[in-house]
């Protein structure tokens, strides 16, 4: 008999939630954070959409990363290690320091052999490829900026390109130094290496990198492993953490057309972001955020007493090969893909009780995502996007999505499609965050590159 | 500042503090001729991540080819000395 997958603890980092009940509250709570992009960033363009949802600050030092260690890593691999913890304190495993010097940790009553690390990121360390960017280049232009002005300075008919030299120095913003660990920060496997290295663990350490499904990929990834024997023990999720002083990645989604704005209607900046809603104008680009699990053989997690949440019953990916940027429209991949997910559960389409949809709010997505809801399962399941509260996480969005699915199957509950006034098609939309009997749930994600993939979370029977 | 120099100033405090962090030594083993390779048992990472622990401790860019400057403890504080003293006369 194939062996159970269960999960046992999670994690959460986001906008509305610095830890996961915190997140969930949120959620139940529609709450979402949106505010005006940077006006810094308003120096070097002028951008279509005006908005986005940024992320509480990280601490500058925590008792499981300290700061030195935090000059040597990426924000999005820092997210990672924290919000692995959490998941981990919350499914009664823990851990204790083994190595000062290096801070490392090692955790209790597991075999670290038999114990793997599963993260999906999207674009892994680009504050840091950035901001060493904007150092090597940037660092040597101020004295000859200085020299060009001393020029300009001693003539009266150069004041006007005198105070151009001037604006180009007031843009400069040259960060404090080249980071010699650079490239261990910007490399994506960082996210997991560092989770591994931080807890000891001697199993699997893979990155999943497919864009917005890496963290939907990590989890089917880790489950898979489980399943069938591998390892006993995985930490799973997504992580995403978009430092950007100059507003470049928020930029080449803008100009590809993909992000909300203001259009006809007079909505607030909390009302732009719309998952299936008519008036929808695109997705809210999200600073980012990070969701783990800890994923555990179900005889493995009773041996010890573990409280378990819900078991991951299947996992199916499939690839468009269509299209880099866009998804193939009739959504024929992700047919087959949840075929196949309700094959491999052993469920039929009527046993889903709820769909975690990816729900981004850009008019072709949401178009062939519902026409493909409504021919797999029909109009019975509950429907709601996670990105309707968060916007977009990239990289975190799978795994935050699947966290939602779990709790919802925990708490009989679920958040409602935030900002869904006009549908744009007859689906059992959630309209309240109220009791609804939810026993299986699919959470699926699709991707730039057409990476799609889903997972199947059933209630304990 | 020589090696020599008075272990008691304000520098040579916040710096051993900084390289009994980074090296998790105690305090008090650090003297001024502690040499981070030899008496330390720093490694190359260990040396780099000092230098930028010290420059966040003193709002002061260290270049890498002032590296090979920091052997001792010693030779930190002094040349943390110049260079802040360069920029307050600046």
């Amino acid at each position: 008999m194939s062996r159970r997958v269960a999960i046992t603890g999670l994690g959460a980092f986001s906008a509305i939630g610095t830890n996961v009940e915190e997140f969930w509250r949120g959620c139940l709570e529609a709450r979402s954070a949106v505010a005006d992009i940077p006006a810094k960033w308003n120096d070097f363009h002028h951008y279509n959409s005006r908005v986005w949802s940024p992320l509480p600050a990280l601490a500058k030092s925590s008792d499981l990363v300290n700061d030195i260690e935090r000059t040597k890593l990426d924000a999005a691999a820092v997210l990672a290690m924290e919000t692995a913890a959490e998941a981990l304190r919350n499914a009664g495993v823990p851990f204790s320091r083994v190595d000062t010097k290096h801070n490392i940790f090692a955790l209790a009553n597991t075999d670290a052999g038999r114990a793997g690390v599963f993260v999906g990121t999207g674009v892994g360390g680009i504050g840091s490829l950035l901001s060493n960017a904007a150092y090597h280049m940037l660092s040597p232009q101020p004295p000859r900026l200085q020299q060009i002005a001393k020029t300009l300075a001693s003539s009266e008919q150069h004041q006007e390109s005198l105070r151009t030299a001037e604006r180009i120095a007031a843009d400069i913003r040259i960060p404090f130094r080249a980071n010699p660990f650079v490239v261990s920060m910007i490399m994506p496997n960082a996210v997991s290496a560092n989770v591994a290295i931080k807890f000891g663990i001697h199993g699997p350490a893979q990155t999943n990198c497919s864009a917005c499904s890496s963290g939907t990929v990590a989890i089917g990834t880790a489950f898979r492993a489980v399943q069938s024997g591998a390892i006993d023990t995985a930490i799973a999720g997504g992580v995403e953490h978009l430092n950007d002083d100059y507003g470049i990645l928020f930029r080449g989604f803008d100009m590809a057309r993909t992000l909300v704005v203001r259009g006809q209607q007079p909505f607030r900046n909390d009302q732009l972001n719309r998952p299936f809603d008519r008036d929808r104008s695109g997705f809210l680009f999200s600073q980012g955020g990070c969701g783990v699990m800890v994923l555990e053989e179900l005889e493995h997690a009773r041996a010890r007493k573990a409280r378990i949440l819900c078991e991951v019953a299947a996992y199916s990916e499939t690839c468009d090969g269509f299209n880099i940027m866009m998804i193939e429209p009739k959504g024929r991949q992700i047919t087959r893909m949840l075929a196949r997910l309700l094959d491999s559960a052993g469920c039929a389409a009527a046993d889903v009780d709820y769909v975690n949809a990816h729900g981004t709010g850009t008019h072709l997505n949401d178009a062939a995502e519902t026409e493909v809801i409504e021919r797999v399962f029909g109009k019975t399941p509950l429907v709601n996007s996670t990105k309707s509260l968060l916007g977009h996480t990239i990289g975190a969005s799978g795994a935050l999505g699947a966290i939602v699915a779990a709790l919802s199957i925990r708490d009989g509950t679920t958040h409602v499609c935030k900002n869904l006034d006009n549908p744009i098609r007859d689906l059992n939309f959630v309209r309240s965050a109220g009791s609804h009997r939810i026993r299986t749930a699919v959470a699926q994600s699709f991707a730039f590159g057409g990476h799609n993939a889903a997972l199947l979370l059933k209630a304990m029977a | 500042m020589s090696e020599s120099s008075p272990s008691n100033s304000e520098i040579y405090k916040r710096i051993t503090s900084v390289v009994a962090k980074v090296l998790d030594v105690p305090e008090d083993s650090i003297k001024p001729e502690s040499n981070y390779v030899n008496d330390l048992s720093a490694d190359s990472l260990d040396r780099i991540t000092l230098v930028m622990a010290l420059e966040d401790a003193f709002k002061q860019q260290i270049p890498d080819e002032d590296l090979a400057q920091l052997t001792t403890v010693g030779s930190t504080v002094a040349y943390i000395e110049t260079k802040l003293a360069a920029k307050n006369q600046s």
